[in-house]
């Protein structure tokens, strides 16, 4: 790695949440299929998007993420029938805050992927990644506490 | 003067209330007590209506007084508390028949330094959504009201600001406490599981508790400026909610507090929302 610059060197560190139903069965589909995709990702699986509180999403950030994924089944397909749609809606909420925090948007991304969708899966993963690398070290990263980013 | 007429037509109103025994209280404002500021007042009886007074110094929220109550009660409703009410009728904490709402109009509060209050300049409502009796002012209907302009500043000088005023925050949650929609038994913030404030109070925590805040408040703030007057420490992070606010009548069509039929913003599904920033941007339907 000699001759690279610290920003050369730096790999994002992405938190991704998948609900239980669909998108981490895609994960566990594209691994299975031995399909490529960067390592940057760190997948908590949840019930449904629903479930996801966005303070999860925050606090990820805060606590040192570069960026953080969400996925949960497309909408009609999820299995409590309509978390993903009031997910949806808390999600295109949260962006608004982002922005107006000044912390960039696009270091949070949602997206849908079905239970068949492995390549779907490490395409998505390709592409957060490229997102967050493009957006650079997390602004809030010196914020938190240091106990929570050791 | 405009103002003592009011009063008089409230107090009549509020005379009539009490006599014919449909309520037990009325929750209204009177003079004195703290110089320049009318304060929250309890009148039971027929005689106390005479302490009732309504001016320009009215700007306390009495709404939350009536929260989570069960009994009839009578209350005096400027627009913002109005829209107080609708809201709690709308979550359910109080039911609409257990309040008798005299909603008077507003051209906008003033401090005890005769400063106009935060959130009166840039209040686009100022006529009471709902009411059983209704107390005019005619100045309202000339007014000049003309919506706020968006404060994005770009991401970075966003950022700045946001960062300058948290600097600020000591945490004392003043904000919290004066803010109408935040009758949660136990904030998010005092929990200990999850734990979304570690033991030392550093930046990130601060921002945690303001953007969990405004999501807990997203679709819901009647923009009364409580929070941003309560707070000794300066902090006005009042602009992101009104960010936030403002995205949420232009997405979803839906303002706080307005129509207590309504469903809030949050609490609806719709399998063709837009799918703003969302990857790949799709939209379903
Ligand atoms: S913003 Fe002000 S009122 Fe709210 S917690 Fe911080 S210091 Fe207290
Ligand atoms: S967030 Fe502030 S302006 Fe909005 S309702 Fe609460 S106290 Fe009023
Ligand atoms: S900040 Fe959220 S959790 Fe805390 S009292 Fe307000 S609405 Fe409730
Ligand atoms: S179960 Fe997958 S989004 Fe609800």
């Amino acid at each position: 790695m000699k001759g690279l610059t610290q920003l050369e060197k730096w790999e994002p560190k992405i938190v991704a949440f998948l609900c239980n139903w669909c998108s981490y069965a895609g994960a566990d589909l594209a691994g299975t299929s031995r399909l490529q995709y960067p390592p940057n990702i760190r997948i908590i699986r949840v019930p449904c998007s629903g479930r996801i509180n966005p303070l999860y999403i925050i606090t990820a950030l805060m606590e040192g993420a570069d960026g953080v994924m969400v996925s949960g089944c497309h909408p009609g397909d999820c299995h409590y029938l309509s978390g993903n749609l009031f997910a949806r809606r808390r999600f295109v909420v949260l962006k608004k805050l982002l922005q107006t925090c000044g912390l960039d948007p696009e270091r949070v991304q949602f997206t849908w992927v079905s239970a068949s969708e492995g390549g779907r899966f490490a395409d998505v993963i390709k592409e957060v990644t490229e997102n967050v690398k493009k957006v650079g070290p997390s602004e809030v990263a010196n914020c938190g506490s240091k106990e929570a980013q050791a | 003067m405009i103002y003592e007429e009011m009063t008089n037509n409230i107090r009549s109103v509020c005379e009539k209330l009490l006599n014919s025994n449909d309520v037990e209280v009325i929750v209204a404002y009177r003079g004195g007590g703290v110089e320049g500021m009318q304060i929250p007042y309890f009148a039971k009886t027929p005689e106390d209506v005479q302490n009732i007074e309504w001016g320009d110094r009215c700007y306390q929220n009495i709404a939350p007084y009536v929260h989570g109550l069960s009994k009839k009660v009578g209350i005096l409703a400027k627009p913002c508390d109005a829209r107080i009410l609708t809201q709690y009728i709308t979550e359910q904490q109080i039911k609409r028949d257990d309040v008798y709402i005299i909603g008077v109009d507003c051209v906008g509060m003033v401090d005890e330094n005769g400063d106009p209050r935060p959130g009166c300049p840039d209040c686009m409502v100022r006529k009471p959504p709902i009411y059983d009796e209704y107390i005019k002012d005619d100045r309202v209907d000339s007014l000049d009201l003309s919506p706020p302009a968006s404060e994005d500043g770009g991401l970075e000088a966003n950022f700045e600001r946001f960062r300058k005023e948290i600097d600020k925050c000591i945490m004392c949650y003043a904000c919290r406490q004066a803010c109408y929609g935040c009758y949660c038994k136990t904030c998010f913030i005092d929990r200990d599981l999850p734990d979304w404030q570690p033991a030392e109070i550093d930046a990130g925590t601060k921002m945690t508790f303001h953007m969990g805040r405004t999501m807990h408040l997203a679709g819901r703030c009647v923009e009364c400026g409580a929070c941003e007057a309560s707070c000794e420490s300066g902090v006005n992070v009042r602009y992101i909610i009104k960010e936030v606010t403002k995205f949420i009548e232009d997405e979803y069509g839906y303002s706080a507090g307005m129509d207590p039929e309504q469903v809030p913003a949050l609490l609806v599904n719709k399998f063709d929302d837009r799918e703003v920033g969302f990857l790949g941007g799709e939209t379903h339907g």
